[in-house]
């Protein structure tokens, strides 16, 4: 059986002969950062645009003299075509190289939630900088934030001024604000307000408070986000369940999957962009308005620290 | 911003000692000891791990950044 991290090689490798742009993110990425040590699952960034020319790999993957079983996963997943993947979907793929071997889970991002442009590093080309996993990983997840902590660590031990954005630990947070020239000290706060409170807030206890506070944030916005595609999901799903025999996921060559759920989504609308502006900004409020109910601040305090809206819900 | 590597690296570690306790205080000892390790070892050690376990990734069938999906309230 192709371990994953071998299937991960074999599939770099296809999507970099095929001309595709794309990072490794997420999970596999913390593995290459050496930060994460059991996962299985691969997560990947393709732009939006190139959906198509991912789906003709897969089909002449498919199609070769060892053919793959590509096919959606069960449960969730959007159409891996440009127009949902902008819209913020991902998409989810089981992929099986040998007859008797297990499925690879792919999961594939257009639009990496709180990623305004993902970057890839430049010493590990094919994937994602620390900068773009680390917003990534900002979900409410518990188990995630060591890695955000981890991954800005890192970051600020190779010099890298981003690392500020991104620190929960407030030794090296201290650290790394008083290394930070006067001249970029405004932009950094005007992305990460909570750093305006560092210099004036003496007790670490409190300054600690103040990044869990934060943190609380980011935790309460991302659950509205999800909280909203889940929704418009599992909404699609019942009107299309409900007026079609058509069990989902099916089996066959991967294109007719694809038109299948192309043509349902059409049919039963699936909206594209789930995250229209308005509820955006109404999902950053209730998400800062759960957040200070939680850390017991007042809305105002909370506010003093809370990440922009940009920096949320880019 | 200063140059945080140099007056604490530590032999041949990717990373200062500090970098190493922080792993150790928020992800584990296991963890930070695993992080210690050549590129090339984590990863072997990440591909036995993965031959002799046939587990799932993940109690959730959604992935992590849309978040949880059916399982979640």
């Amino acid at each position: 059986m192709q371990a994953p991290l071998e299937f991960l090689d074999t599939f770099r490798r296809d999507l970099r002969s095929g001309g595709l742009r794309f990072a490794i993110t997420s999970g596999m990425a913390c593995v290459r950062y050496g930060l994460q040590q059991t996962t299985k699952d691969s997560d990947w960034i393709v732009p939006p645009e190139q959906a198509e020319m991912l789906r003709e790999l897969l089909a002449r993957r498919e199609g070769g003299l060892a053919p793959w079983a590509i096919r959606y996963r069960s449960i969730f997943g959007a159409p891996l075509e440009a127009e949902w993947l902008a819209g913020g979907w991902t998409s989810h793929l089981a992929i099986r190289t040998e007859a008797t071997g297990s499925d690879h889970h792919l999961d594939f991002f257009g639009k990496p939630p709180r990623v305004k442009a993902w970057q890839t590093d430049p010493a590990e080309a094919d994937f994602a900088d620390r900068d773009t996993v680390t917003r990534m990983k900002k979900t409410d997840r518990d188990k995630d934030w060591p890695i955000v902590g981890g991954l800005a660590a890192q970051s600020f031990a190779r010099g890298d001024g981003k690392a500020l954005l991104h620190l929960q630990a407030v030794e090296p947070l201290r650290r790394a604000w008083s290394a930070t020239p006067d001249a970029e000290r405004g932009a950094a706060i005007a992305m990460r307000p909570l750093l305006a409170a560092v210099d004036r807030t003496a007790d670490d206890l409190h300054l600690e408070f103040l990044v869990r506070a934060e943190r609380l944030v980011w935790e309460a916005v991302n659950r509205g986000r999800y909280g909203l595609y889940q929704s418009t999901w599992k909404a699609f799903y019942r009107r299309w369940q409900g007026a079609e025999d058509c069990p989902w996921p099916r089996s066959g060559p991967f294109a007719d999957q694809h038109h299948a759920i192309v043509s349902a989504a059409r049919r039963h609308g699936l909206p594209s962009a789930p995250l229209t502006p308005s509820a955006r900004v109404t999902i950053y409020e209730a998400g800062l308005s759960r957040a200070a109910v939680l850390a017991n601040l007042e809305p105002a305090r909370l506010a003093a620290v809370a990440p922009p809206i940009d920096e949320v819900l880019p | 911003m200063n140059d945080p590597a140099s007056p604490e690296q530590a032999g041949d570690a990717e990373y200062p000692e500090w970098y190493y306790d922080l792993l150790a205080r928020t992800m584990g000892e296991e963890k930070a000891a695993w992080a210690r390790l050549p590129p090339h070892e984590r990863e072997a050690e990440l591909t036995a791990l993965h031959r002799a376990f046939d587990t799932p990734d993940d109690l959730s069938v959604w992935p992590a950044e849309l978040d949880g999906g059916c399982d979640r309230p």
